[in-house]
């Protein structure tokens, strides 16, 4: 494992030295928002380090419709992202899914847990199909869904999985059903995406998980900036007596909600309300929306994704299975004949069934619409939520706003108390705040800079196409395996090995070993060849050791044929009067001796049958041969040369005197340029008129 | 150097005995699997009673008796208080295969061996993990991460990787990597070169027909008997096999429209499939996607009825039907009685879906050819009438006057208790795992209370650490509102007498749909087991076909050899299977290959040198990567220095090392050689094990023994006259690898 020295404080001391610089490319970490940037709404997070890069939620802003909607994808090539990562299945982190997989040259892998992935489908499908615009504003439609469907990998809570190096896994979010929290590491960089995550335990979610490390980097959501929400138990109350105070006055309660999140927590809210007071019986409770139909089924198989409260309850009854609430399947079918409870999509009340609604009953001063969770800006809901005096219907008429409006937030996004303690427990070195307004984002910066002010926390507020760069020098460990490692060698002391890498971590191991510890093998190719041939075997031998100076012939009996080894590489085998056999193992060197025996043995065939004397000449007359010829060359090359007594060769050039011992070849002379050119002189006599020498 | 690793059988080898394995690694003793058989045999627990209190963690692969069925009871004797690591679905499924296994057995004895409190006891402390899960263990596992990964076989199945610096022990039995309908392969094969793998030889000499053809014969052999009017029986186990075969069922009723009816019938069935049902995430993808698409759960089933009470098969005596239901060893359960049924007909049919366990019912019956008659216990649990009752009540007057003595001189605990409302409701919550909402079971939570009180005062003695010693004192923690101290009634309910235990444990048993099934069995009035040994004839036909979901012989040792682990170690297995496999394992996976017998602790320590160095950024600059499949490699040659105490450094060369032997790199595969040389051009054809190249050059691989799994390299031979192809298909062999 490679492990990591974190943090911009511990920069290396020379940046300006190229190597360094050139490194230290591949040690920042950049992570850039394309979405949800000072905003809220088309999460999108883009991080890349070492090569790698990871790309969190895909989602679309509520707020806008078509092209307009996405995430700035083309700040990005969509073709070099590894890992796609989606948290929830809300809109604004998966809508632009089918997009981006289906029309972009993405061929990275995506991933979402199970129960996100089951309901994607209905849910993208449905989005498709009350979206009111035009065809050519159309990002993608059902079929591009269902082909989506195919690309879409699972990943359960905790489950570990490695692609490319890039280790990912998974805490459970708590903020809806199948909501995750993402850890990735890469290299030993621990990443943190929060995406939405509540830590308060609810009717059938849970809290939101601590991970068991510190990440390095924590990106996290800032939704309600530095507000506090009120109790759970405090915020029920409220809501059932909004309803209870509104239906008794004989007036209809409205909550626009989407279809799916916190619609089920509320439906299990008014549900057990109302089987606490049976004198409600008789008041209608609606939920209009046949897409959170669909995805019940999917509540009742999901049981594992919640708290263990709902899983208690299951065990007797099904806890969806509402007796109280009754499904309505539009406006058409609704007989708003008296007090009522409706809970509509969508949330911001921009159209659809909760908007028909609002026209409807926004007039009366009995009726009340309660707001269940965060309102985007720009939708009517947020308007209504500061209580204008008048509101523009659908058909464009003006309308007096009377009826009561409500702001109860039960949606399960961290307040700031959550958030700093949830950070306080991690501690990260970095946090990046995204997905929140502006302003909140500023003053949840704002607390957190105070709240972390003694410690070395470095806070990043990007903007949308803003990179944050950070640098994490990392030392590489590599592990020394198996042979290699028999002995640990003292300083000086050399390694020399394969180094194999493998994802982020190195190891070096002996080239026996490979099998061993690796799915890599190594192989040994042999070669054999024949040579025609037809001389006679000693006339290769006597050519062979004019050029190499090992040439070896171990007895016949042995060997069967008369054979010669070369160096101990290269075996050649008199096999048969018209050819020879030559054989050895395929590496560089042997491949070039094999090649020069061969070059050889054709030319003693081209050159004919000549009679060559076949004397071995003694280790004496060979050297005697050698003093000579050396003699003679040196005195070519420098003119007055001659043996001294104690045997050594005197060059004399000009003043200077040189001595060279032919038998060791070291060279004594005071002028240095002198004695590097007779050196190198010599060498090369030496390369000329001996075989050449067994490496 | 390595880290040491010593395994320990306890039970399950050279024989079908149940699974226990103790593994330690580096002192840390983990306990592999628990299991028992269908008869419940202490004796099978000797060993590890001997070391059940030294074990640190205990990892469960199966919800089956023969990998979890030991819990309860160790836990009770022998102390075995270790966290239990468990999936999901092994948990629940193990904990419904426990209560069906206990009722079962006290419907025709007096079975003692545990209580249904102490299975909730025994599965309180698991720790549920995901697949490919990495757990860190703590304390003095330090160090040592564990994970499941899929089996196949059961749901849930598991077999554990524990890796401790870098080294793998992979514990894996009972696998399959066949993908099933409801269970995706085993991921086994994705694991390699693990230090040392722990695998069972339990199949080693089995091989199976394809799959299809067996369904098939499955299903024509179901409806032979269905159209001849007979029953079928089919003796399954509570939570495991039985899933794939109602798949089977289901499917095959719904592409064929038959009407004929079919039955689950255990104590747990409506359980088992609402839990099954939830688990979809464990399940195969095919399932996963239909209901991603469709949203129908493959277990919401259409044809098959699930029953808990035998006498709901009483409308049906005469039709043709089929029944599933446990215990697949017949021993026990509604099998054993239903097999008495049908056995005397030669109409029916009883068709074992797995081999019985050794000295069941299952296996005497699974022999060929068949006994013509077996001998069989009935027994039944009868209400006590006359004298015997008259015995009964006097002995429980007894008892209850005991008690009331001992209540009076713990009257004083006693008042602290009845205050102290939140004490006892942690107790309640401790003592119930599933139900923890249930109020009847506060009663018993007291009363569990009130046994611990009991021991305090009985034989209190000062803690030797106490300065002071005192009798334990409890804050009274009660809540008040405006009428006064909030009470909870059920404190002040009357203990009812001892035999009314057992109703309350079984409402703490969360099995409510199953209730009525055990009504006979808890019910309040006294009882008594009588029971009669008759001779069955058997008349029906019998027959068995392999549907256990493990992988055969043939698969198992190329798994073996393609995971190749340095060191392997063979369990679970008769002893020819686990010889035979173990003389395979050595010739051709690796050398080291260990059978160890009971309590024979054999270390698998691997015997790798290793240590770590930092590698200097100006090492790293010179090194150019070449990239193959997975890794990335290079030649290095470097120098290493000590920068501090600890760490060595390894810096490049100060001047030129001498040259190394050349290292090829590379995987040849003579076909894919071979097309890779027709798209060159070359003409080429396999003749005789080589790869005849041109018209002269062959290349032909040369295969030692050792060579697979072994570690020597590739044997590749190259030959032919001089000519210009050799040095052309030369050149091509090259590019085949890497030169280092």
């Amino acid at each position: 494992m490679a492990s990591v020295v974190t943090g911009a404080q511990n920069k290396r001391p020379n940046p300006n030295s190229t190597s360094a610089a050139a490194t230290r490319e591949g040690d920042q970490l950049i992570i850039t928002p394309l979405g949800a940037g000072n905003e809220v709404g088309r999460s999108c997070v883009y991080m890349s380090y070492k090569g790698k890069t990871v790309l969190f939620d895909c989602g679309i802003h509520p707020a806008y419709s078509g092209v307009a909607a996405l995430p700035y994808f083309d700040e990005i090539d969509p073709s070099t992202i590894d890992v796609l990562l989606i948290t929830h299945f809300h809109l604004d982190h998966a809508a632009s899914l089918p997009y981006f997989l289906e029309k972009t040259n993405f061929r990275g892998r995506v991933f979402m847990t199970h129960s996100t992935k089951a309901i994607y489908r209905l849910l993208l499908s449905d989005y498709v199909k009350v979206s009111k615009v035009s065809v050519e504003d159309m990002l993608y439609d059902e079929n591009d869904i269902v082909r989506s469907m195919d690309k879409i990998e699972v990943i359960d809570f905790h489950q570990t999985l490695e692609v490319n190096g890039i280790r990912f896994w998974c805490y459970t979010a708590g903020h809806v059903l199948g909501a995750a929290m993402f850890m990735v590491d890469i290299a030993g960089v621990r990443v943190l995406y929060t995406g939405d995550y509540s830590r308060e335990e609810d009717r059938h979610l849970r809290a939101a998980e601590v991970p068991q490390f510190t990440p390095d980097i924590c990106i996290i959501e800032s939704t309600y900036g530095v507000q506090l929400h009120q109790p759970r138990p405090v915020r029920e109350k409220r809501f059932t007596d909004v309803i209870h105070s509104t239906i008794s006055q004989g007036g209809r309660v409205l909550i626009p909600a989407f279809a799916l999140g916190r619609a089920q927590e509320l439906l299990l809210i008014l549900d057990e309300y109302w089987e606490n007071h049976p004198e409600l019986h008789n008041i209608p409770i609606y939920y209009a929306s046949p897409l959170a139909k669909r995805c019940m089924a999917v509540y009742q198989t999901y049981i594992n994704a919640m708290n263990d409260r709902i899983r208690t309850q299951f065990a007797n009854s099904n806890p969806f299975d509402f007796k109280h609430i009754s499904p309505l399947k539009s406006i058409e079918n609704f007989d708003d004949v008296g007090p009522s409870v409706v809970m509509a999509s969508p949330s911001g009340l921009q159209s659809g069934l909760s908007r028909q609604l609002f026209d409807k009953w926004c007039a009366d001063k009995k009726n009340a619409c309660v707001i269940p969770g965060y309102v985007v800006e720009g939708t009517l809901a947020k308007t209504i939520i500061n209580e204008p005096k008048e509101v523009t219907l659908m058909n464009g008429l003006v309308a007096p706003l009377n009826m009561q409006v409500h702001y109860i937030s039960f949606s399960a996004h961290a307040d700031c108390a959550q958030t700093c303690g949830f950070l306080k427990e991690l501690m990260p070195p970095h946090i990046v705040l995204v997905h929140g307004e502006a302003n909140e984002m500023g003053r949840l910066k704002q607390k957190l800079v105070s709240q972390f002010a003694d410690s070395n926390t470095k806070l990043y507020t990007p903007k949308n196409c803003q990179s944050v760069t950070m640098h994490f020098s990392s030392e590489k460990m590599a592990k020394v395996i198996g042979k290699l490692a028999e002995k640990v060698p003292e300083t000086g002391e050399s390694v020399s090995g394969l180094l194999v890498k493998k994802g982020f971590t190195y190891q070096i191991m002996a080239p026996d070993d490979l099998r061993v510890f690796s799915q890599l093998s190594t192989a040994n190719v042999t070669q054999r060849i024949t040579v025609p041939y037809t001389g006679a075997f000693e006339v290769i031998k006597y050519r062979l050791k004019q050029i190499y100076e090992s040439v070896e012939s171990p007895p016949v009996e042995e060997t069967e044929v008369p054979t010669l080894i070369v160096h101990e590489r290269v075996t050649i085998r008199h096999e048969s009067d018209t050819y020879v056999v030559m054989q050895w193992s395929a590496d560089p060197i042997s491949d070039m001796v094999s090649d020069s025996v061969v070059a050889m043995i054709l030319n003693i065939g081209r050159e004919g049958p000549k009679v060559t004397p076949i004397e071995e000449k003694t280790q004496e007359e060979m050297e005697r041969m050698a003093r000579k010829v050396v003699h003679s060359l040196m005195v070519s090359l420098f003119g007055d040369a001659k043996f001294g007594e104690d045997g050594r060769l005197v060059i004399t050039v000009d003043a200077d005197v040189a001595r060279l011992d032919i038998k060791s070849g070291e060279v004594e002379c005071e002028n240095q340029g002198l004695r590097e050119r007779i050196k190198t002189a010599f060498g090369r006599m030496q390369g000329a008129i001996r075989p050449i020498p067994k490496p | 150097m390595g880290t040491s690793v010593q395994v320990t059988p306890l039970s399950g080898v050279y024989g079908e005995n149940p699974l226990c394995y103790l593994v330690a690694i580096d002192g840390f003793n983990l306990l592999m699997d628990c299991g028992w058989n269908d008869l419940f045999d202490p004796s099978l627990l000797q060993p590890l009673s001997r070391v059940a209190k030294s074990i640190d963690a205990v990892l469960i692969s199966h919800p089956d008796i023969l990998h979890l069925g030991a819990l309860p009871y160790a836990r009770k004797h022998f102390g075995l208080s270790a966290p239990v690591y468990a999936t999901e679905p092994v948990y629940r499924l193990g904990l419904l295969t426990m209560y069906d296994h206990y009722l079962s057995r006290r419907q025709i004895s007096d079975f003692d061996m545990f209580t249904l409190d102490d299975i909730d006891a025994a599965f309180q402390n698991v720790i549920r993990l995901k697949y490919s899960q990495n757990y860190h263990l703590s304390e003095n596992g330090e160090g040592i991460v564990i994970a499941p990964h899929v089996a196949g076989h059961l749901l849930g199945g598991t077999i554990w990787k524990i890796t401790k610096d870098g080294e793998d022990v992979v514990y894996a039995v009972d696998f399959n990597h066949r993908k099933e309908r409801h269970l995706n392969g085993t991921v086994l094969e994705s694991f390699v070169r693990p230090a040392v793998l722990i695998t069972d030889a339990y199949n080693a000499l089995n091989n199976q027909v394809y799959k299809r053809q067996r369904d098939q014969e499955f299903i024509d052999a179901i409806l032979r008997v269905l159209r001849a009017d007979g029953t079928v029986l089919l003796p399954v186990d509570t939570a495991g096999r039985v899933l794939e075969l109602i798949l089977i069922l289901e499917q095959y009723w719904a592409q064929q429209h038959l009407s004929f009816p079919i039955f689950f019938l255990t104590n747990v069935a409506s359980s088992t499939v609402e839990y099954v049902k939830s688990f979809l995430e464990w399940m195969s993808d095919s399932i996963a996607k239909s209901f991603e698409h469709t949203r129908d759960n493959a277990f919401l089933l259409k044809y098959v009825t699930l029953i808990i009470n035998k006498s709901d098969l009483e409308n049906y005596a005469g039709v043709p039907k089929v029944v599933l239901t446990s215990m697949a060893s017949l021993e026990v359960g509604f099998s054993h009685d239903i097999f008495v049924e049908l056995a005397t007909d030669a109409k029916n049919i009883v068709l074992f879906t797995e081999r019985g366990q050794f000295g069941t019912l299952a296996r005497m019956l699974q022999v060929d050819p068949p006994p013509k008659a077996v001998k069989v216990t009935m027994s039944k649990r009868v209400p006590l009438v006359g004298d015997e009752l008259k015995a009964y009540e006097e002995e429980q007057e007894k008892i209850k006057k005991e008690e009331a003595v001992k209540k009076a001189s713990i009257v004083k605990v006693e008042e602290v208790r009845a205050t102290s409302s939140h004490l006892s409701e942690s107790t309640k919550g401790d003592s119930m795992v599933i139900d923890p909402a249930s109020a009847t079971a506060s009663p018993k939570g007291s009363s569990h209370f009130r046994g611990q009180m009991d021991i305090l005062i009985d034989g209190f003695t000062p803690p030797s650490t106490s300065v002071a010693p005192t009798f334990p004192f409890f804050e009274n923690t009660a809540e008040w509102d405006d009428f006064g101290e909030v009470i909870n009634p059920d404190d002040y309910v009357i203990q009812e007498e001892d035999s009314n235990h057992m109703v309350v444990n079984g409402k703490s048993l969360d099995v409510k749909p199953d209730e009525a099934s055990v009504h006979l069995l808890l019910d309040s009035t006294p009882s008594k087991v009588v029971s009669h040994e008759l001779t069955v004839q058997v008349k029906c036909a019998l027959l068995y076909m392999d549907f256990e979901g493990r992988s055969d012989g043939r698969s198992v040792k190329s798994i073996i050899s393609h995971v190749a682990p340095l060191k392997l170690v063979l369990v679970h297995g008769s002893a020819e299977a686990t010889e035979h496999l173990k003389m395979h394992c050595a010739k051709h996976v690796c050398p080291h290959v260990y059978a160890p017998q009971i309590e024979e602790t054999i270390d698998v320590t691997s015997d790798l040198c290793a240590y770590k160095v930092q590698l200097s950024e100006k090492l790293m600059s010179n090194v150019l990567f070449r990239k193959m499949v997975e890794n990335e490699i290079s030649w290095m040659d470097s120098v290493a220095e000590k920068t501090n105490e600890k760490v060595l450094t390894l810096l490049p060369p100060p001047s030129a090392l001498p040259t190394h032997k050349s290292v090829l790199v590379g995987d040849l595969k003579l076909a894919d050689f071979k097309q890779y040389l027709s798209t060159k051009g070359v003409q080429v054809e396999f003749a005789g094990g080589a790869l005849k190249c041109g018209e002269h050059i062959t290349v032909r691989k040369i295969s030692d023994s050792s060579q697979k799994g072994g570690t020597g390299p590739q044997q590749i031979v190259i030959e032919g006259p001089l000519c210009e192809d050799y040095y052309k298909i030369r050149g091509h062999l090259y590019s085949q690898f890497y030169l280092l």
